[in-house]
């Protein structure tokens, strides 16, 4: 067996990749919707056509929330696990992962001895703190989502953003509009508050430099920049950080299967 | 074993004993009410021992606020709920109200003042010394005072051995028990329905250690655990989950499991006994691992599960798994969630603190939390 698929259901997007020889032919992603197993059927026969590939001929590694549920998965791993694999197969000497979901967020410590997962910490049932909390702030603004982070980085004194609950965090966006606060500003300080938000969380496992930033989320510039501010360290982002997860089953699934 | 026969005749059992004119004082359970005296005045203890689910939780919020303990939020929702889920609450004589913890307080007063239960006070010290000893001697009379006025009839020195002698031998089977080679949800619900009713169901225990003594559930495959923190109370899912991801509680270190039976008395306590309360304060200051332990309870903790996993680790060559399961906004296991994992993390062990809620909402994240600890610790 040398084709590996690796599927990431999330709560947000579906994401499938297909690695040969540990490497990445291809890849897909489509949002998850209510019914998310048909999303998933959908994109893995689409990538067996484009590939002139039959069933029989793939070992299929299922994460994310919907990973127990997923028919076509021949094994599952947690995102946990997951996202550590895909964050060491573009940066082998990766030391931690911080992820920022549709729905939630985490972060994870590994052993700079072996690679494994020594420590993990995700978010709360709550909103704050994934891009979920980016979407509902970017509909606030009545910004597209792709360049909430591009205003963002147009200020250079975001507005103070106190509340950590999402629902409440509007009221303070509109309030601050109402005191005359400029988009960009509150664009800025929303960028900050998640950051915050998530780097406390992953400050408590010990995250360190080498950290891999992923997720739909670290696309966004802005959280990038202010992640490393309260961290004070650098931090790397893969060429795809989406699939990252993805491309972690898949590996994980290579080497369960090297024999 | 499911879930509905822990209950199975239980209504019917209190029904009876109230029909005998037994009272039924119920309590929110931890480790310092002296339940014998309870036994010895011939009334039925009852323990709120029940998970939570979102109707209970919303039925409490209007008498406290959603940051309030889970447990209690739930404890209130039992009595607040319409119809109740618990028919049995209805036949509740009296309330105890203690001092385990704030929330225990508040829960305890809300469901006295507004459920209309005649309450009763039992509050202890949170420290381990002399003068809390003699603090805990007077509340010990005080609610035996109470007992007698309500039974209207003394509760006399040999009555109070003989059910402090009753629950000894309930904590030795409650350890025999947890020390079964059984899967941890069988164990943790024979536990439950135990706590449930009591010595009362003291052959039926015996009858089943005896016939699952040389038993042995097939957890090759399962990543063994100890669960420490809060209970998994009745009806709780988290025991389900942990199994479904493949985990098996091996060592209950909570108060259904250790935290109760460490309690127990060695045979020898009770020969030339002159007065039963020495052994009730004896235990109290005896109770080292439990909340009440002021100054060192976590030190005690942390060096005692210590002791397990090394001893487990010797013995099997494996890591043993810790769970450190923390009800929301308890804030006895939340605010030393950190540094009780802090510290087993520098002696190399690995933990993982669960804090959540009873919300369905909690499932999926739960799960995966749990699945990737046990990915984790089986690397």
């Amino acid at each position: 067996m040398k084709n590996f698929i690796g599927i990431d259901i999330g709560s947000l997007a579906t994401k499938i990749v297909l690695i040969n020889d540990g490497n990445l032919l291809d890849h897909k992603t489509e949002r998850s919707t209510y019914d998310f197993k048909r999303v998933g059927h959908n994109l893995f026969d689409e990538i067996l056509t484009e590939h002139h590939l039959e069933r029989k001929d793939v070992f299929v590694m299922s994460t994310g929330y919907g990973r127990n549920t997923i028919d076509i998965a021949d094994d599952r791993v947690t995102e946990i696990t997951a996202h550590a694999r895909g964050a060491q197969y573009f940066f082998p000497d990766a030391s931690s992962v911080i992820d920022i979901g549709g729905q939630d967020s985490k972060a994870i410590v590994m052993s700079k001895k072996t690679g494994s997962v020594v420590d993990f910490q995700m978010n709360d049932k709550c909103a704050a703190g994934t891009g979920r909390f980016l979407e509902v702030m970017a509909h606030a603004l009545e910004v597209p989502i792709d360049q909430f982070g591009v205003l963002a980085m147009q200020s250079n004194k975001p507005a103070s953003i106190s509340s950590t609950c999402t629902v409440f965090a509007e009221s303070e966006v509109i309030s601050l509009f109402a005191r005359g606060a400029s988009k960009q500003d509150i664009a800025s300080g929303i960028h900050k508050s998640i950051a915050r938000r998530v780097a406390g969380m992953a400050k408590r496992i010990g995250v360190s430099p080498k950290l891999v930033f992923c997720g739909g989320v670290a696309k966004n510039d802005a959280v990038k920049k202010y992640l490393e501010e309260e961290l004070g360290f650098e931090i790397i982002r893969p060429e795809y950080p989406q699939l990252t997860g993805a491309i972690g089953a898949a590996i994980i699934a290579q080497e369960k299967n090297k024999d | 074993m499911q879930a509905l026969e822990i209950f199975e005749g239980f209504s019917h059992y209190l029904k009876e004993m109230k029909s005998q004119g037994k009272k039924v004082i119920a309590f929110i359970s931890h480790d310092n009410i002296p339940e014998e005296l309870i036994d010895a005045a011939g009334f039925i203890p009852l323990r709120l021992i029940f998970a939570g689910n979102d109707e209970l939780m919303d039925a409490s919020h209007d008498y406290l606020p959603p940051s309030t303990c889970a447990f209690a939020q739930t404890c209130i929702g039992l009595f607040a709920l319409k119809p109740r889920q618990f028919d049995f609450l209805e036949l509740v004589d009296y309330f105890i109200v203690s001092n385990h913890c704030v929330s225990d307080i508040c829960a305890s007063e809300v469901i006295c003042k507004y459920f209309n239960i005649p309450r009763i006070n039992f509050y202890t010290s949170y420290m381990r010394n002399s003068n809390s000893e003699k603090y805990f001697r007077l509340e010990i009379a005080e609610f035996r005072n109470k007992l007698e006025e309500i039974r209207d009839a003394v509760i006399s020195d040999e009555m109070i051995i003989e059910s402090i002698s009753r629950y000894n031998e309930f904590r030795q089977v409650i350890k025999e028990i947890n020390n079964l080679k059984l899967q941890g949800g069988l164990k943790l619900k024979l536990m439950q329905k135990a706590f449930l009713f009591g010595p009362k169901i003291l052959p039926e225990l015996r009858e089943f250690i005896a016939s699952n003594e040389d038993s042995r559930t097939n957890t090759s495959n399962s990543i063994d655990l100890l669960l420490t923190g809060c209970s998994i109370f009745i009806n709780d899912i988290l025991i389900d989950l942990i199994e479904e991801g493949g985990g098996n509680v091996l060592f209950f270190d909570t108060w259904i499991g250790y935290n109760y039976y460490s309690q127990q008395f060695e045979e020898n306590a009770f020969d030339n006994i002159q007065n039963p309360i020495d052994l009730l304060a004896s235990r109290f200051v005896n109770n080292i691992y439990g909340d009440h332990s002021v100054p060192n309870f976590l030190e005690n903790r942390i060096a005692h599960i210590e002791k397990i996993y090394r001893d487990y680790n010797q013995k099997t060559g494996k890591k043993l798994g810790i769970i450190n399961h923390i009800i929301k906004f308890c804030d006895h296991h939340s605010l030393m969630s950190s540094f009780f994992k802090n510290k087993l993390q520098e002696k190399g062990i690995q933990v993982l603190n669960i804090e959540r809620d009873y919300s369905r909402a909690n499932r999926g994240q739960l799960s995966t939390r749990i699945e990737a600890y046990l990915e984790m610790i089986s690397e």
